[in-house]
């Protein structure tokens, strides 16, 4: 029987700082047949260190070079973030049930990232602009504290001027020089109009569920039409440890994307 | 495999049971000062088939607190070695319904290679109760589910015990001792024997588990929940000792060479504060159950509903482990439970 806590072994090929605290790390998996969706995550980290449940942040499309940002957090995120370029670097994965883009296809589809939160929907952001064809209108909220929080700055660039994405952005305190939209993330929805046929997905600040999901049933946009993408204590991502227990669910292995339909009445969910 | 009934003379036991020990590893329960604990057995005389409970249940001999999950070096990462067959021996019906839950909740969705292995490898043989332990709710407790998944079963009766075999492992016990075919009422005298001390626990609950789920999951918000766990010490006792509790940490350990070393798990229990939290950085964190109150009805919760759908019945045994050593005494789910089935 195959040990589920093996993990396998991956190269650094680039790394990045999208800020000091964040390092993009773009890997290569030598493994063929290697795949994942958007929106599952992996356990990465260093023996001698242990593990963290990080999101994929970039598409199943351009493997078999994959993406991760690391927050420099605590004691696995400060070992990694001490690696070089061609270090070796280990992880567990795909894990979690990941975005469902099938039912996605045909529809608009919204994007609400609140700091951290574009980090894993970034793998969403790109299949769909890789297979742009297959989805309607495309819409992305991102909101941060301040402009220099913004993370992905050259995708942002490429996002303000794109045509196959409607991108707002927004920060809750401007620097001098911020020409942008000034304000909670929720303050977007008053500039531009949602159809109530989108289907929604959100990652961000648990507190930014609760003001945005008031938005979207302003809209009338049904709650089992928006997905949320938790995060929790993720400690062994194959459903036994506990620590992510939400109720009767594993975040790990029943999500960490949910239907807002399946946890809004989820006590300790959001 | 069918079930075959067997008889062993009293005096033969001692002979039976010093052959089993020379064979191999066995693991039973023996006496640790004024209470029991399940250990490895040299002697026959060590063997307490009389006991009541023992401070931790036999899940430590499959699960132990601290197990290895692989083992690291440059070159990568190697699973820990295969374990010895072993003979867990004397175990209650109640703490062989509990091993069934954790097989079952190891063996779903990822199977756990590091607990399926050792179970495997583990022949489990119940033995009848002898003693009630002063807590024991186990004959009122998810009384719709029998214990399974042991290999055999040993019932004192008349002039010696009535051994029941269920699978080829339990068979593999005959060749050490004088077993002879049992006959009618010997099997009879058993079962009844098996039957009656269901109703002779000291504490007792009168309604069925999907009635006490139903109701104890619908008193989520309750203010009951604060007022039971004001004296909690969120110390994860009632996690430690339980034979259902299966959660665990990982941390890694490095060798005195500082480039090979162990990645081990650890029991982890969801009444300690730091259970459910996770870093922010800079000294920020985010606790999904920060209060007391939220954790102490996590395990309620885990014990009576969360799991029911999975296991089929509630996640808990019944063993009273819990009411026993918490220090406050607040974690009997005997009493949790009347008080919301008992709230006007």
């Amino acid at each position: 029987m195959k040990n589920p806590f093996i993990p396998r072994k991956a190269i650094i090929e680039k790394i990045t700082y999208l800020t000091e605290k964040e390092a993009h790390l773009l890997l290569k998996v030598d493994e063929k047949g290697f795949s994942y969706k958007p929106g599952q995550f992996i356990e990465v980290g260093l023996f001698g260190f242990g593990e963290i449940p990080i999101g994929f942040a970039s598409s199943p499309n351009r493997l078999p070079y994959f993406e991760i940002v690391v927050r420099n957090v605590g004691r696995v995120s400060g070992a990694i973030h001490k690696l070089k370029e061609k270090d070796e670097i280990y992880f567990r994965g795909p894990l979690g049930n990941g975005f469902d883009v099938d039912f996605m296809k045909g529809k608009n589809i919204l994007i609400v990232a609140g700091g951290i939160g574009l980090c894993p929907t970034r793998s969403l952001i790109q299949y769909i602009l890789d297979n742009r064809k297959d989805f309607k209108d495309f819409v992305l909220f991102y909101g941060t504290k301040t402009p220099q929080e913004q993370l992905f700055q050259e995708d942002l660039s490429n996002w303000r001027v794109m045509k196959e994405i409607n991108f707002c952005e927004t920060v809750d305190k401007p620097s001098p020089d911020w020409k942008g939209n000034v304000g909670v993330i929720t303050t977007l929805f008053k500039k531009v109009p949602i159809n109530p046929d989108s289907i929604v997905v959100i990652c961000g600040p648990p507190i930014m569920y609760k003001f945005v999901m008031a938005e979207l049933s302003g809209i009338g946009i049904p709650k089992k039409h928006v997905f949320v993408d938790l995060e929790r204590r993720m400690k062994c991502g194959i459903g036994k440890c506990g620590h992510c227990q939400i109720n009767d669910k594993y975040v790990c292995t029943d999500g960490p994307v949910f239907r807002f339909s399946e946890i809004e009445n989820l006590e300790e969910a959001l | 495999m069918a079930v075959f009934y067997y008889f062993l003379k009293e005096k033969d036991f001692p002979a039976f049971f010093k052959k089993l020990l020379k064979k191999g590893e066995v693991y039973g329960p023996k006496a640790k000062g004024d209470f029991f604990v399940f250990d490895k057995l040299k002697k026959l005389e060590e063997l307490r088939l009389d006991y009541d409970v023992t401070i931790l249940p036999p899940k430590k001999i499959i699960s132990p607190p601290e197990e290895t999950l692989l083992h690291f070096s440059k070159e990568g990462a190697q699973s820990p070695k295969e374990v010895e067959e072993k003979v867990l021996f004397g175990v209650h019906f109640y703490d062989i319904k509990a091993i069934d839950m954790l097989d079952l909740l190891f063996q779903e969705n990822f199977p756990d290679s590091i607990y399926l292995s050792k179970r495997k490898k583990t022949t489990i043989i119940g033995s009848s109760i002898e003693r009630i332990s002063k807590r024991a709710f186990w004959g009122s407790v998810g009384k719709h589910i029998g214990p399974q998944g042991h290999d055999g079963f040993f019932t004192k009766i008349k002039d010696g015990y009535l051994y029941e075999t269920l699978t080829e492992k339990g068979e593999k016990l005959l060749k050490y001792g004088e077993f002879q075919p049992a006959n009618s009422d010997q099997i009879k005298e058993a079962k009844k024997k098996n039957k009656e001390i269901m109703e002779k626990c000291p504490e007792k609950l009168i309604w069925d588990s999907s009635t006490i789920a139903k109701t104890v999951r619908e008193n989520f918000k309750s203010p009951l929940w604060e007022i039971l766990s004001k004296k909690c010490f969120s110390c994860g006792t009632c996690n430690m000792v339980c034979p259902t509790c299966y959660c665990f940490d990982v941390q890694d350990y490095f060798n005195f060479d500082g480039e090979t070393g162990t990645r081990k798990r650890h029991w982890d229990g969801c009444l300690l504060e730091d259970f459910a939290k996770i870093t922010l950085g800079g000294g920020a964190c985010e606790n999904f159950r920060g209060k007391r109150y939220e954790r102490y009805r996590h395990r309620a919760m885990r014990k009576t509903a969360y799991l029911n759908t999975k296991l089929g019945g509630p996640a808990c045994v019944g063993c009273g482990r819990c009411s026993m050593q918490c220090v406050p005494d607040i974690a009997d789910p005997v009493n949790i439970i009347k008080s919301f089935m008992e709230v006007k």
